[in-house]
């Protein structure tokens, strides 16, 4: 795609996330609310500073509330305001921000409140029952599948065409769990090995219990600004350099599963607007979607960071580990602090914002950073999204 | 022209199914653990914000002006109808038996309302009782 636009340049100056728990005792308006005032204190404005609001939030049914974004809004801010609702399934998360920057990057917007939840606990008998909705109704739904289904389609066909063991998937989980320990939203970090995860419960085959992510609750918020803002309220804004996100054809069933081309298109997008050429060389730290451990393994392929096949070697040496090269999920992922869908995907974003700001606390990577990268990942596998940052 | 109007839907080659989540299990929250509490009290609680004193009814945890965090507060002040309507048939479009008065209740110098059965002769404006402090209200015109 060839780009010739003139944009502002757009910075982050605050965040707030809930935590990250299955059976929250707050409604979703009260955990939106919490992650924004959160998110507000850390940027030292009010709400009466911001123009505009972006809720994002996986599909309506997860909360049990039809119009989520309406619902949200008196939670997020957003009463009596510019209001959009973005929402593309697990893509959603880094949407969020995404669309937060070009409110503020076209110009129409000074300061914009980026907001998302995700409240999995309503559905039964079981958040998965909320799939139903997704499939073909004709040649697909008859078998009734979930949505494990066909990851675990998916994750046999990028182990067959690569050649990856189970042993080199269950790594990622070893590592996203245990990073997770340093992350006070967590909720599901511990210290567990290879062995215990080839040894958890089998879902669907290959995916087995210790392969995914938990249910989970939670909220997360981002206060989004354009550079004369940033400029006046902080001495280490955070840059939005690159956006990207695509759509792939919904008819999975037609795609080459061992590879996410879909992450390709919009990580293309977002590397040719930060002027990134060699994304192994010039990215210092990553956040790819893991709502399962093969995926973060695929995505870091998708991504271009490792090439095809070769991302479960560059694991096994280290790469990926908190004090390697490319630190990978520092925050602990999905798969370690939880997957609240679409704040999940912001808490991607947020994790690699105080990463770059330099805040992430006990989260912080051991080499200095300057480029960091989030992604999300969702609908009928097959949406993407993409943010680069710079400090 | 559309199958709706020409179609007659055993003759369209078509496929039956359900796409649900088959129940869901709400939070109450913070706020309404407060008020469902203080409901079986007989009180009315709110939420009222520390910095410009609205009164949210029912309990809300945040102001949404102010974007603080709401104290909470029974509400005294008097009940009036701010609006209501009279429902003829149910929700299958069965005709009711009697027709179902349904107001609108909202409390003197608070934000926000309640749903009410009420009995006695409806009127907007007109200060009502509350006879039973459940969802919905019931209350009676004084
Ligand atoms: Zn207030």
């Amino acid at each position: 795609m060839k780009t010739n636009l003139y944009f502002r340049r757009v910075a982050v100056i605050g965040a707030g996330l809930t935590l990250f728990r299955r059976r929250m005792l707050e409604t979703p308006q009260e955990l939106a609310w919490e992650a924004v005032r959160k998110a507000l204190d850390e940027a030292g404005l009010e709400l009466k500073d911001i123009d505009c609001v972006v809720i994002g939030s996986a599909p309506d049914a997860f909360d049990g509330v039809h119009m989520k974004g309406e619902y949200l809004a008196h939670g997020s801010g957003g009463v009596r305001k510019m209001v959009s609702r973005v929402f593309v399934g697990g893509a959603t998360g880094v949407m969020v921000p995404n669309t937060a920057w070009y409110h503020v990057a076209s110009g129409l917007c000074e300061k914009v409140l980026a907001v998302a939840e995700e409240k999995m606990s309503p559905a039964r008998p079981h958040p998965q029952s909320v799939f139903r909705y997704i499939w073909d109704p004709i040649t697909e739904k008859p078998l009734n599948p979930n949505l494990i289904w066909i990851f675990a389609m998916e994750m046999h066909r990028y182990m067959y065409v690569n050649k990856i063991t189970k042993e080199d998937i269950a790594l990622v989980s070893v590592k996203n769990k245990k990073n997770a320990l340093n992350n006070p939203y967590a909720q599901a970090a511990a210290n567990i090995t290879v062995d215990d995860v080839l040894k958890s419960e089998v879902l669907v085959w290959p995916v087995q219990l210790l392969d995914t992510s938990p249910v989970s609750d939670g909220a997360a918020a981002m206060v989004i600004v354009s550079e004369d803002v940033a400029r006046r309220y902080t001495d280490t804004p955070v840059w939005i350099e690159g956006v990207g996100w695509t759509l792939d054809n919904t008819e999975w069933t037609g795609r080459e599963l061992a590879y996410p081309r879909y992450l390709e298109h919009a990580a293309r997008m977002a590397y040719k607007m930060a002027g990134i050429e060699r994304p192994n060389k010039e990215i210092d730290v990553i956040e790819p979607y893991d709502p399962f451990d093969y995926k973060e393994l695929h995505h870091i392929e998708g991504l271009m960071i490792a090439r095809r096949g070769e991302a479960p070697k560059l694991l096994k040496e280290g790469v990926f580990d908190i004090d390697g090269d490319i630190p990978s999920s520092p925050s602990g992922g999905l798969l370690g602090v939880g997957n609240p869908i679409a704040a999940a995907g912001l808490m991607k974003t947020i994790s690699i914002y105080w990463q770059l700001k330099g805040t992430a606390g006990r989260m912080q990577v051991k080499k200095p950073v300057h480029t960091g990268l989030a992604q999300a990942w969702g609908d009928l596998m097959q949406a993407s999204t993409v943010i680069v940052m710079r400090n | 022209m559309s199958w709706d109007k020409i179609g007659i839907e055993d003759k369209l080659l078509s496929w039956h199914e359900i796409m649900e989540a088959e129940e869901y299990v709400y939070t109450v929250g913070v706020a309404g653990e407060e008020f469902f509490n203080g409901l079986k009290h007989k009180k009315i609680i709110g939420g009222k914000c520390p910095k410009c004193g609205r009164i949210y009814v029912p309990a809300r945890l945040y102001c949404e002006e102010c974007f603080v965090k709401n104290d909470f507060v029974e509400v005294t002040t008097k009940p009036y109808i701010d609006t209501y309507t009279v429902v003829y048939k149910d929700d299958e479009g069965n005709k009711l038996e009697k027709p179902q008065v349904i107001a609108l209740i909202r409390f003197e110098a608070t934000h926000g309302g309640l749903l009410a059965y009420v009995e006695g002769e409806v009127n907007i404006g007109k200060e009502v009782e509350i006879l039973e402090y459940k969802i919905p209200l019931i209350v009676r015109v004084k």
